[in-house]
């Protein structure tokens, strides 16, 4: 497309006092060349608008340079759909932050506008990536009563579902229980399991297909467009989806491990599980002599907040044992069911049922810890425990104990599946010759195990050894944001839950399939970025196959042909450009941000030999913003800084420290998301990355003969506006320091 | 530490939910009650420990002890109790069992507190009245109203006074053997019983514990009008006695109001009336949050209620000449002071002697200075950053043993 | 003739209208978001930090801003309330309520008319902590970032200082109250909480003492946005907080007051021990409590990491009695420890009182077959079609749990419109 830049400058919000308007002008139209350049006292007014609207339409122009507010306020008002559109910020990065009427204000004033119209230079319109073929039905990894729950959201949204269970049947531990927990107020009483009249409705659905004593052997392809293979008792099928839910559920603690619970060692000693399987058989009978079991002990936590087992808390037991508590209760009213709990937790509404079976008379309950588990006379079973609110030290006789046993997520790979892996891997290893790398691919969650995904970076989702094996994502406001595009999670395989919140969970998950596959048809990104309609574009020539892209992509969106030679998965990707920046041939480029660009807006600088210039690259979802805030607030910003926007840190390419640096830039700030543990970045190692990447750039910058510390990374949260002027001011004073960027001179 | 068999009760905790404690198991031990509680020691505080122990059954955790009849029942923790779980009724009756226990025959306390039996416990004394009457005085005597023809003094003192005495006999001895349980109990075996006596007869001449309960104030001000109209009555039988016996003036006494026994008389029927109808009213001020009582309590208030409005009745209708009903309320109030003291050490009125000697145990077994100590607020104990060097002791580790108490 | 016709209607601008909203318009689906303050964010935009990650709850804000503003799916009524809600699932008549705001579109967010007004009153962004204007914006990171002019509060005499100030001729004080109907094919109610009134409890001395404060008050006071700049000191005389007491369930599982447990304190209480921590490495905090409650997995973790700190202690027994030692202006906090079995009496710089949530079903008048129970929760209905509860107005429930039951109302939302493509 033939560009016609049109530049506009607002002169309202103060610009005016801070800035000469004619200048900036001057810079625009004789420097820069724009053929349009116009300014206007409040450029947001209906007024200021039409002056825009009329040349788009009266002069031709279709690349605007907004030199006004943030990009962040205005943007209705500041669209122009069709044509290209750049923000340069002068009010906020200027008018508000500094001096008015400086040297350095209207220098730091006119860069922003050479700033902004060599990246309007730059930019093309994006053309969203179209999959040939699509399709939009849902795989359901998992008959539990998540994925019952997920299929039959989705179908009743109208989409195709393939819902792949294990077991023979439908329906997951929800059908294996005697009576279900209340499940809406006033939460008193027990319910008849319900998950029957679900699975009914799934087997008589018409958009669902159920695939029972199945696994999934290999999910192949994109999201939009995935090939599943699904084994069922030896054969395999093929199926297309164009998502995946994975509900795979738990499966309870290995109650063997718990002897010092006397599990094992005296048949009345059992699990909640097996509590369940006796209560459906009626009385409360004890294994050992099928006699009634008339005072039934639960010992909560087995296994569950105890560092030496499952360190976690499985949420879900002390209602459970409640529950189980009733069955006794109502097998013989004679009969009493001790608690002996940590921490009673019926978070929410479900207080009421603790309430409720607490008023009891034969339910009976104390905090302590169990220090021993012991046989007693008869068959019966000893439970010594101290510092229980009976008393420091005591002994309570029952004659059944169940141990409220917790639960571990089917994501979980116990260590001997993992010691067999690493056997089988390693005759791999020794038959291909040492390729590929051992220790990459032992991480857990490169065993195969439920979803088998054909991903350069491994079969399984990533991040989940974080997690202790549960597939949870790491962001509280985005809790379906997960390290694989399409592939989303719901029920106890991302937390422990009861089914209440794995129905919700689940209906949750249904959505956000529907709406990738959606997203997907259109072009879009799904989010963060669910708007961008750019993608990553590789100039294939100029790449040297050094796979960093590969191994850098947060979302394994990048797979090696035969050659070896890397190329996007394109719906898996989200857009970040962490490509972008590992790339050092340059050859991975958007649309609408490359690394042609950013080089070209730091030649477009005025570099004077005198004072400092320093550039800082800033993340757009943090750290911008709480530059923007900085300015509302009127903070005093040091005027020698240059900021420029960029989708994440993990953009960064070393090319670009060597580009601003030797333009005699003196310095580079970047400022990007926390990393580590709880990290922030939404493209998982953004900022990480780049502090990486600083770490190789000593031999560059000595190559230069220029100090290392001219560059610097510093993580900010979107809050830490108040402490932002400190940090760039610090970080001007320690360049202040060095000697000038010799390079100014060339 | 040794360990200590827990053995739960079901029968015993039905037992105390259909004596009045019906709200027992509501208990969820936030120990908001402990804290509430003005006359509880800080050591070892009530009632929430006593909920549990009861929630569980464990009836032998309440032979001696002391800390049940400590509670004055004016339940503040009721008030602010999160669970209505009413600590202050649920310890009226476990009270109510540890009188069982120690108030020998233990089944008369049974008969007592039935409410089905109700008509039974009152129709005995009256027919031993009816039949003294019979035999030794006169169903309609003729003339003035003179009591003393009704019934005459000597088989009134020959009824009366062996009945009291058995009911303070049975207190006696109940006390007796609470003591001794307390004392193993609690391990004390030795201490200053008379200083102990003389200090608890001064608190509770003084209503001192009573006084410092928040919310339910009104209930220790009804408590001191009966607690005293009994002791000026007390005070007028004797001087009653003291007439008839060693000065042989007949009765009625026909002397002016300004002489002591009709001082006394007169101002302990007004107390009593007014105590009661105190006690009556507070329990349906708070019944909401508290609720109205049980019938264990309000039998006692009702045969006290009933002496003190029959006698007075008596007497005013006596002055009145009416003998058509002076005659059968006097026989009322016979009846009903024969109940009195009878059924003494059985209703919930065996509180003055397990209440009394659990108060007097306090200073007996020492508790109470070490409760001055303690009281002695607030304690710097917990995380005040001057709070020097190590571990302070409100530190989890600690608090979670407990070890010190 | 309706103003608008949309696919879905949220009621609340918190985290669950927020989420359900974007989760819907990225599905396909076009919403309508009303909220009835003047900015979007809810409660979770009075926060400091989440638990347990102990991030900035803007951080996921911008992002959902940023949706919506590049959304061409999603519009959104601030200070706007619904009023009656008439028709059937697939096709509702909503009317909406739209308070003045006294500030038209023009407005550029420069802060001249903030400048200009001469009224301070109580920031209520704040709990009231500090003052603001009449013409204001709470804070810095708002969207919509539009100033708002609180009429309540104006001095009919200031002569419309706001107004003379204005160079953009955006400020109509006769602005006048709206009503518009908008057409809607399903319904999604959010209106989510408010903290429980803390004054209820006479034995905690909330009110009596300026040291007592909610932990509502605790996150603005933490928060670098917040009345004190983020510096944790005694309200009553600016003294830094050093030794801080945690009261839990200060409402919460109490029938006298919240029946059921707000499923979120806890964790905030152990959140806000880390405030106090990091700023005073010689505090020292005690966090009272019947139970601790962090289930599942990160927040037990944070339980833990939080108990590894000595100078962090978990007392079990129930704060029953709070008041102020006028001399000191330290406040006594009166406890039972259960497990040393005795009563203890301690001071404190400052008692935050773990107030529960109370859900709040807005003015709107709800169509008689939406049930509210005597929590004031709605009663969600399996066979319920075309209206859905989601978060705190269901339930009390977490953050992560809000997203994840709003991003469920979406799906059940766009069921019933019925698939588009």
């Amino acid at each position: 497309m033939e560009k016609k830049i049109g530049v506009y400058i607002c002169k309202g919000c103060s610009i005016a006092d801070a800035v000469e308007i004619e200048k900036l002008e001057e810079v625009a139209t004789k420097e820069k060349k724009a053929p349009v350049c116009k300014s206007h006292d409040a450029l947001c007014s209906p007024e200021g608008l039409d002056l825009i609207k009329n040349d788009i339409s009266g002069e031709g122009v279709n690349t605007i340079v907004i030199a006004a507010c943030s990009p962040r306020v205005k943007y209705r008002e500041f669209s122009f759909p069709g044509n290209i559109v750049e923000r340069a910020n002068i009010r906020e990065f200027v008018a508000w932050t500094q001096e008015p009427k400086t040297e350095d204000t209207q220098a730091l004033g006119e860069d922003y506008i050479r700033l902004g119209i060599s990246k309007a230079q730059s930019a093309e319109l994006p053309e969203p990536f179209m999959l040939e073929e699509l399709d939009k039905s849902v795989l359901v990894v998992g008959g539990g009563i998540a994925g019952i729950t997920s299929a039959l959201g989705v179908a009743d949204a109208g989409y195709n579902v393939h819902l792949v269970e294990k077991q023979e049947e439908l329906g997951g531990w929800a059908k294996k229980i005697h009576k279900q927990l209340p499940q809406t107020y006033p939460f008193e009483s027990l319910e008849t399991p319900t998950v029957g009249s679900a699975i009914e409705k799934v087997n008589s659905h018409d958009n669902i297909k159920v695939y029972t004593s199945s696994e999934i052997e290999k999910i192949a392809g994109v999201p939009g467009m995935y090939d599943v293979s699904i084994k069922t008792n030896g054969s395999s099928e093929q199926v297309k989806a164009g998502a995946v839910i994975m509900a795979a559920g738990w499966r309870p603690y290995d109650a063997n491990k718990l002897g010092h619970l006397g599990y094992g060692k005296n048949p009345n000693i059992i699990t909640n599980v097996q509590m369940e399987e006796i209560a459906s058989n009626g009385k409360i009978t004890r294994p050992s002599d099928g006699k009634e079991a008339k005072r039934v002990a639960f010992i909560q936590c087995a296994g569950s907040r105890d560092k030496d087992h499952l360190p976690y808390c499985s949420s879900l037991c002390c209602l459970t044992s409640l529950k189980q508590a009733a069955y006794v209760r109502e097998s013989n009213p004679d009969a009493m069911a001790y608690i002996l709990y940590k921490d009673m937790r019926t978070p929410g509404q479900y207080e009421l049922f603790y309430k409720k079976m607490q008023d009891d008379p034969g339910v009976m309950l104390t905090k302590g810890e169990v220090v021993e588990v012991r046989d007693g006379s008869a068959g019966t079973v000893e439970i010594v425990m101290k510092d229980t609110l009976l008393g420091e030290s005591i002994v309570l006789e029952a004659d059944m104990v169940v141990l409220a046993t917790g639960m571990v997520p089917n994501t979980k790979i116990e260590a001997d599946v993992l010691a067999e892996w690493k056997g089988k891997f390693d005759e791999a290893l020794t038959a291909s010759g040492g390729k590929p790398d051992p220790n990459a691919v032992l991480e857990p969650y490169k065993v195969p195990n439920i979803l088998n995904l054909d991903y350069k970076q491994g079969p399984e989702l990533p991040g989940i050894d974080e997690a202790y094996g549960f597939a949870d994502s790491n962001y509280i406001c985005f809790q379906y944001e997960t390290q694989r595009t399409g592939i989303y999670t719901a029920g106890s395989v991302r937390q422990p839950m009861h089914m209440a919140g794995s129905i919700e969970d689940a209906m949750g998950a249904g959505l956000k399939a529907i709406q990738c596959i959606e997203a997907t048809a259109a072009g879009n990104a799904v989010h963060p970025r669910a708007w961008d309609q750019t993608y990553p574009e590789v100039n294939l020539t100029k790449c040297t196959s050094c796979k960093r892209c590969t191994e850098e992509c947060p979302f394994s969106a990048i797979e090696e042909d035969e050659k070896g030679t890397p190329f996007h998965k394109m719906s898996r990707c989200r857009r970040c450009g962490t490509c972008l920046g590992s790339c050092p041939e340059r050859v991975i480029n958007f649309k609408d941000f490359s690394i042609h660009m950013i080089s070209s807006m730091f030649k477009a600088l005025d570099i004077p030999d005198e004072g400092l210039r320093i550039i800082g690259l800033v993340c757009e979802n943090d750290s911008y913003p709480a530059l923007d805030a900085a300015a509302l607030n009127r903070a005093r910003i040091n005027p020698a800084f240059r900021f420029i926007p960029v989708r994440c840190l993990g953009n960064l390419n070393l090319a670009w420290i060597a580009d601003a640096l030797s333009r005699g830039v003196d310095g580079m700030i970047l400022l990007g998301c926390k990393f580590g543990e709880n990290y922030q970045c939404h493209f998982v190692k953004g900022s990480e990355l780049a502090e990486e990447r600083l770490g190789k750039l000593q031999e560059t910058l000595g190559r230069l003969m220029l100090e290392p510390e001219r560059v610097e990374l510093k993580q900010l949260s979107i809050q830490d506006y108040d402490k932002l002027p400190q940090i760039l001011n610090d970080f001007a004073d320690k360049l202040d320091e060095f000697e000038p960027n010799p390079f100014k001179e060339f | 530490m040794a360990e200590q068999v827990i053995k739960p009760d079901l029968d015993f905790v039905k037992g105390i939910i259909a004596g009045g404690g019906d709200t027992l198991k509501k208990c969820y031990q936030c120990a908001t009650c402990t804290v509430v509680c003005n006359v509880t020691p800080a050591e070892n505080p009530f009632p929430r420990k006593e909920m549990l122990w009861a929630q569980w059954g464990l009836k032998e955790k309440f032979e001696g002890n002391p800390d049940v009849w400590l509670c004055h029942q004016c339940n503040d923790c009721s008030v602010y109790c999160p669970r209505g779980a009413k600590p202050g009724e649920v310890l009226g009756a476990i009270r109510k069992q540890t009188i069982k226990q120690y108030s020998a025959p233990s089944a008369l306390v049974d008969v007592v507190n039935n409410k089905s039996l109700i008509a039974l416990i009152f129709l005995v004394p009256a027919v031993i009245v009816g039949l003294f009457i019979s035999m030794f005085g006169n169903w309609s005597p003729e003339g003035d109203i003179i009591f003393s023809q009704f019934m005459p003094i000597l088989p009134i003192q020959g009824l009366f006074t062996p009945a009291l005495l058995f009911g303070v006999a049975v207190g006696a001895l109940g006390v007796k053997k609470f003591w001794g349980d307390m004392k193993s109990a609690n391990g004390v075996s030795t201490g200053d019983l008379k200083g102990s006596i003389i200090a608890t007869a001064k608190q509770v001449l003084g209503h001192e514990k009573f006084k410092s309960c928040d919310v339910s104030k009104d209930r220790y001000s009804s408590h001191l009008f009966v607690f005293y109209s009994f002791v000026l009555l007390g005070i007028a039988t004797g001087l009653g006695v003291l007439y008839i016996d060693i000065l042989h003036l007949d009765s009625p006494f026909r002397f002016g109001y300004g002489t002591p026994v009709k001082i006394f008389g007169i101002a302990g029927a007004v107390a009593i009336i007014i105590g009661t109808l105190m006690m009556i009213n507070n329990r349906f001020k708070n019944a909401e949050k508290v609720g109205l009582g049980s019938y264990f309590d309000w039998l006692l208030i009702a045969i006290i209620g009933i002496v003190g409005l029959s006698g007075t009745l008596a007497y005013l209708t006596r002055i009145a000449g009416v003998g058509g009903i002076a005659y059968p309320v006097y026989f009322i109030h016979l009846v009903f002071v024969l109940s009195l003291f009878v059924y003494l050490p059985f209703s919930k009125l065996a509180h003055m002697f397990y209440r009394g000697a659990a108060m007097c145990f306090m200073k007996y077994s020492g508790r109470e200075e070490e409760e001055e100590a303690v009281q002695a607020a607030p304690q710097e104990t917990a995380p005040a950053p001057e709070a020097d060097a190590g571990p302070d002791e409100s530190a989890p580790e600690q608090t979670e043993g407990g070890k010190e108490s | 003739m309706s103003d608008q016709e949309t696919n879905i209607l949220v009621v609340g601008g918190g985290i669950s209208g927020l989420t359900t909203a974007v989760e819907a318009a990225e599905a396909g689906y076009s919403v309508a978001i009303v909220e009835k303050e003047p900015f979007l964010g809810g409660r979770v935009g009075r926060m400091n930090k989440y638990f347990p990650k102990l991030c900035p709850p803007t951080c996921g804000l911008e992002i959902n801003y940023r949706r919506i503003k590049f959304s061409d799916r999603i519009t959104f009524y601030t200070h706007a309330e619904v009023g009656n809600i008439a028709g059937s699932p697939g096709n509702y008549d909503v009317t909406v309520n739209l308070k003045p705001r006294y500030v038209n579109d023009k407005c550029t967010g420069c802060n001249a008319c903030t400048e200009a007004c001469p009224v301070e009153v109580p920031n209520d962004y704040n709990a009231g902590l500090d003052k603001r204007k009449a013409a204001y914006v709470p804070h810095q990171q708002v969207f919509p970032h539009k100033y708002v002019i609180d009429k309540a509060a104006c001095k009919d005499d200031c002569g419309v200082k706001c107004k003379e100030a204005c160079k953009y001729d955006a400020i109509d004080v006769d602005m006048q109250p709206e009503s518009i109907s908008i057409k809607a094919g399903s319904i999604v109610i959010a209106t989510g909480w408010k903290p429980y009134d803390a004054s209820k409890m006479d034995n905690l001395g909330f009110g009596t003492s300026k040291n007592i404060i909610t932990n509502v008050m605790m996150e603005r006071i933490a928060s670098g946005t917040g009345p004190t700049g983020g510096k944790i000191v005694r309200p009553s005389d600016g003294k830094e907080a050093k030794r801080v007491a945690f009261v839990q369930c200060a409402g919460s599982r109490d029938e006298n007051h919240l029946a059921y447990c707000s499923a979120v304190c806890c964790l905030a209480s152990l959140k806000q021990a880390t405030y106090v921590r990091e700023q005073y490495p010689d505090s020292k905090v005690s966090i009272f409590y019947i139970d601790i409650r962090t289930p599942g997995t990160s927040y037990e973790k944070f339980l833990n990491k939080v108990q590894e700190d000595e100078n962090v202690s978990l007392i079990k027994g129930k704060v029953a009695k709070v008041y102020e030692d006028s001399a000191t202006g330290d406040v006594i906090v009166e406890a039972e420890d259960v497990l040393a079995n005795k009563k203890i009496k301690v001071p404190f710089d400052l008692c935050v009182l773990a107030t529960g949530m109370q859900p709040t079903v807005s003015e709107m008048k709800l169509p008689s077959d939406i049930k509210i129970n005597e929590n004031g929760f709605i009663v969600p209905d399996k066979d319920q079609k075309g209206i859905y509860a989601v978060g705190c107005v269901k339930d009390p429930v977490d953050v992560a749990k809000s997203v994840q039951g709003a991003t469920g109302a979406a799906l059940k939302a766009i069921q019933t419109v019925g698939r588009k493509s």
